[in-house]
Formats: C-alpha cells, sequence, structure tokens
C-alpha cells in the first residue's frame, strides 16, 4: 500500500504529450492501462510513438474502471453483509427462541431463589409452580427416554429430570383419549422426553423445561412442537448428562431418613 | 497487481518524474480500488465461507447425529439395566463397554451440532436423511430399537432371563445401528462424521459376534 504514494508527488506535470518520450518502462505502463485498442500492451516500445490519442481516451475512460471498481465494492458489501446478517440470525440463542412463544412463562428470569435451587433433597418437597419447573429434587431423576407414564409421578424426581434437559409434557388427569394419543406421537422414541398425568392442572396442558413453562388447551396447539424445538436438550443445567438409568416407577418418593420414623 | 505496477512506477518516477503524469496516478488508484475490494470481498469469503463449509439444519450429517444419539441413548440405556442386574461377568463387562462407549459417541456427535451452531435436536421424521426410509419408523422407533414394553421386560428380569434378554434385545439394536453407520459413511461428506460412522460400524460387528456366542453360552447354562 505504501508503495504508489512517493510516485503521486512527482507525477503532476498535466495530461500532454509526455506519454511517449519517455524511457519505455513509462511508454509500457501507460500503453497498458487504456487496454481498449492495445492488443498486445506489454510490448511497449514502438507503440509510444503514437502518444496523443491513447491519452486523450483515457482520459475520458477512467471512469470505467471506477464503476467497475464500485459495483465490486457493493458486491463485496453486500456478501459481507448478508454473511453477518446471516449469522447473526442463525445464532438467535434457544432462550430466546423459548420466549419468543406466546404464552411462554420465562422463570429463569425471574431469578427466584427457591426455583433456581438445584440441591438434592430427600423427601417430599414443595414446589413454586403446579407442575413445577425447578426447585430442590430428589437425587434420582424420572427416567425420561420418552417415557409415557399414565399415572401421576413424584414432582421430585420429574424435576431432576428437567435439570438434564428433559421436556416433561403434563396434562390434566382424565383429558380425552384423543390429546393424550397426540401428546404420545410428540414423546415417544425421543430421548429428553416424558409425560405423564397431573391430577390439578389448571390447563389440559402444560409443558415445561428447567425454568420455562407453557400451559395450553389443545394438543393441537402448534405451539407445543414449537416449544420442544426451542427447548429439548438445550435446557440442560448438566450438558451431557443422561435420561436413562432413572427412576421408572410411578410412586411417590420415600419420606426423607430424618423424618422418617415420623411419617406413615 | 502491486508487481505489475510498481517497476515501471519506480522507473519513471526516478527519471523523468513527469514521464507517468496523471494516467499513472490513475493506474495507481485503480490497482489500489482493486486491492481495497481483493481485501473486501476475501473477508466476505472468510466470513461466509465457513458457514458453507458446516451441514446444514437439513443436512445428512446433522440428519445422522441427531438420530445415531437417539440410537445410541437407548443402548446405554439397556447397557446400564444389564450391567447393573447381569451376574455373568463377560456380560457386566461387555455392557460396560457398550455403555461408556456409546455414551462417549453421543458426547462427540453432540458437540459436532454445537460447533456446527445446530440444535442438537431436529424436527425431521428419524432417518427421513437416508432415502427411501419411509416407513421405516414405528412408533417413533428407529430400526432396532426395543419397544417400551422389551425395556419393561428387561427391567423387570434377572439371572438368565436378563442375560438373554439384554443379549438379544442388544443384537437387533447393533444390527440397526450398523445400517444406519453404513448409510452415513455412504451418504456423509464430512470427514468426522464419515470417521465415527465407519468406527461404529466395525465395532458393532465385531460386538455382534461376542454377542452371538454370549447368546449360546447362556441359553446353554
Amino acid at each position: 500500500m505504501s508503495t504508489p504514494g512517493p510516485e503521486r508527488v512527482p507525477s503532476t506535470v498535466k495530461v500532454g504529450k509526455t506519454t511517449g518520450q519517455g524511457k519505455p518502462p513509462a511508454g509500457k505502463s501507460a500503453a497498458n492501462r487504456p487496454g481498449g485498442n492495445r492488443p498486445a500492451g506489454k510490448g511497449g516500445k514502438g507503440k509510444g510513438r503514437k502518444p496523443v490519442t491513447p491519452v486523450k481516451v483515457s482520459g475520458g475512460r477512467n471512469w470505467g474502471p471506477i464503476a467497475v471498481a464500485g459495483i465490486v465494492v457493493l458486491i463485496a458489501a453486500g456478501i459481507i453483509g448478508y454473511g453477518v446478517f446471516a449469522s447473526v440470525q442463525g445464532s438467535k440463542p434457544w432462550e430466546e427462541q423459548a420466549a419468543a412463544i406466546e404464552g411462554v412463562v420465562d422463570y429463569r428470569a425471574q431469578k427466584n431463589a427457591q426455583i433456581d435451587d438445584r440441591t438434592h433433597k430427600e423427601g417430599q418437597l414443595t414446589y413454586v409452580t403446579n407442575p413445577p419447573v425447578g426447585g430442590a429434587h430428589n437425587a434420582t431423576w424420572q427416567n425420561c427416554m420418552g417415557d409415557v407414564y399414565t399415572q401421576p409421578i413424584a414432582n421430585e424426581h420429574a424435576v431432576h429430570s428437567l435439570e438434564h434437559g428433559a421436556v416433561w409434557i403434563t396434562y390434566k388427569q382424565g383429558l380425552a383419549a384423543d390429546q393424550v394419543e397426540k401428546l404420545q406421537t410428540k414423546v415417544e422414541g425421543k430421548e429428553y422426553t416424558f409425560m405423564s398425568p397431573v391430577a390439578n392442572l389448571d390447563k389440559n396442558i402444560s409443558v415445561q423445561v428447567w425454568g420455562y413453562q407453557l400451559k395450553v388447551d389443545s394438543a393441537d396447539d402448534s405451539r407445543i412442537d414449537d416449544f420442544i424445538r426451542a427447548t429439548r436438550v438445550k435446557a440442560s443445567m448438566e450438558p451431557g448428562a443422561a435420561c436413562s438409568s432413572g427412576n421408572t416407577s410411578t410412586d411417590p418418593v420415600p419420606a426423607a431418613a430424618a423424618s422418617a420414623p415420623a411419617t406413615e | 497487481m502491486i508487481s505489475e505496477v510498481s517497476p515501471p512506477a519506480s522507473g519513471a518516477s526516478s527519471d523523468a518524474p513527469g514521464a507517468g503524469g496523471t494516467p499513472q496516478r490513475k493506474f495507481t488508484y485503480f490497482a489500489v480500488a482493486l486491492l481495497v475490494v481483493g481485501l473486501l470481498l476475501g473477508l466476505g469469503a472468510g466470513l461466509v465461507a465457513p458457514g458453507l463449509r458446516e451441514p446444514g439444519d437439513d443436512s445428512v450429517e446433522a440428519g445422522f447425529l441427531r438420530d445415531m444419539s437417539t440410537h445410541h441413548a437407548q443402548a446405554v440405556e439397556m447397557a446400564m439395566i444389564a450391567h447393573a442386574g447381569s451376574t455373568n461377568p463377560e456380560i457386566v463387562t461387555l455392557a460396560a463397554d457398550i455403555a461408556t462407549t456409546q455414551q462417549g459417541q453421543i458426547g462427540y456427535m453432540q458437540s459436532w451440532l454445537r460447533d456446527w451452531h445446530l440444535s442438537p435436536t431436529g424436527t425431521a421424521e428419524p432417518m427421513a436423511w437416508i432415502p427411501g426410509s419411509e416407513g421405516s419408523i414405528v412408533n417413533g422407533l428407529m430400526p432396532g430399537m426395543a419397544t417400551p414394553d422389551q425395556m419393561a421386560a428387561l427391567r423387570k428380569a434377572t439371572g438368565k432371563d436378563l442375560d438373554v434378554q439384554f443379549l438379544t434385545l442388544m443384537r437387533a439394536h447393533h444390527v440397526g445401528g450398523v445400517h444406519m453407520a453404513q448409510e452415513g459413511v455412504e451418504l456423509s461428506e464430512n470427514e468426522n462424521v464419515d470417521w465415527i460412522a465407519d468406527s461404529m460400524v466395525t465395532a458393532q460387528q465385531g460386538e455382534i459376534q461376542l454377542i452371538d456366542s454370549l447368546l449360546k453360552k447362556a441359553q446353554a447354562s
């Protein structure tokens, strides 16, 4: 880049007849540039003889290269712009995608210490929401390898599955069989999903991952699939944690050891 | 560009300052402009090219990694059940081998998806990346995968029952897995995917032979 600089200073002389009489190299470069009617510009020497015409022509023409360069710059800027746009667009984080679904409640944003609690605790636990979306939980997770539980399961196990990145589909106990079947097709064969009925659910269907919940009235609601697509596995608080080797029964959790003598 | 411009230019300026004149300056401007455009184009290409090189969301590679992760996850599940429940040391060892290897491979596969800025899960039907695979998915399960009933029976089984059920289910699982991995090798154009799929074909074919011999022993016992 610095090379062309110095040459600009001496070359202040005007267009005139100069081109021809100089050294061959200078003539060469001058002849080379206009390009158009000089088939073999490199040849140089002899052609320096007719100086005037080429120079005049080139003076009038030099908008050509500038225009070409301008167009190329525009195209280059377009490519760069598109590249940046595409990469920004494609990397929109899943949290934003989930929160953008109408009706999704973002409990992570609430910074509720009880919901954010990730400790393991024995015995039955109480949760802020129904169904829970986070909080202290049992050391054993509920198996979430696309398991379809037909009876209510222990929240204490299910919350641990949410921590592992599973989507938990719950429905009001007694929901119409065809609705339950539709939900089942969203779960079967898909690890990091599981479903179960909930006795006192305030809506027909509630879908949750750790920190996010979506409640809808119908299994046909397309937001269920949007929610699963945005959150499954990605919502994991422990990347790589498994859904297998979990609890597969629907029994309630056993009472905590310390309080065991007092209960039951 | 530069090299073509410089020699005549320096010759002109040292000898006859005025000789180059305006045309030469224009030529220099043009060369600089070209250089700048070249740099911009290179920059743009550098930004866009990695995205073009990486497999996309609906690519064969992404489909393979997602589906094989799901397929592997069930093998891990079955192997962990056998590892915990079997009293046959050979089967306990085989189960540990399968569980640790396949869980490790899930890690590889998931991290490539993440590297490519793709979701770890897809919305396409399982195995949709294999031409002609329509109809091979039953109740969401890919070929070779155990049904929920089979998994429930495996969890309840003990002793010889457990060993035979585990080996039988894992054999079928491997046959399905080898087939899918072969399709992966065949259809993928990504060297990571080719590498892991090829290793799965070799390893699981070997394990099928081991399973066959263990199955004979278990049934005879």
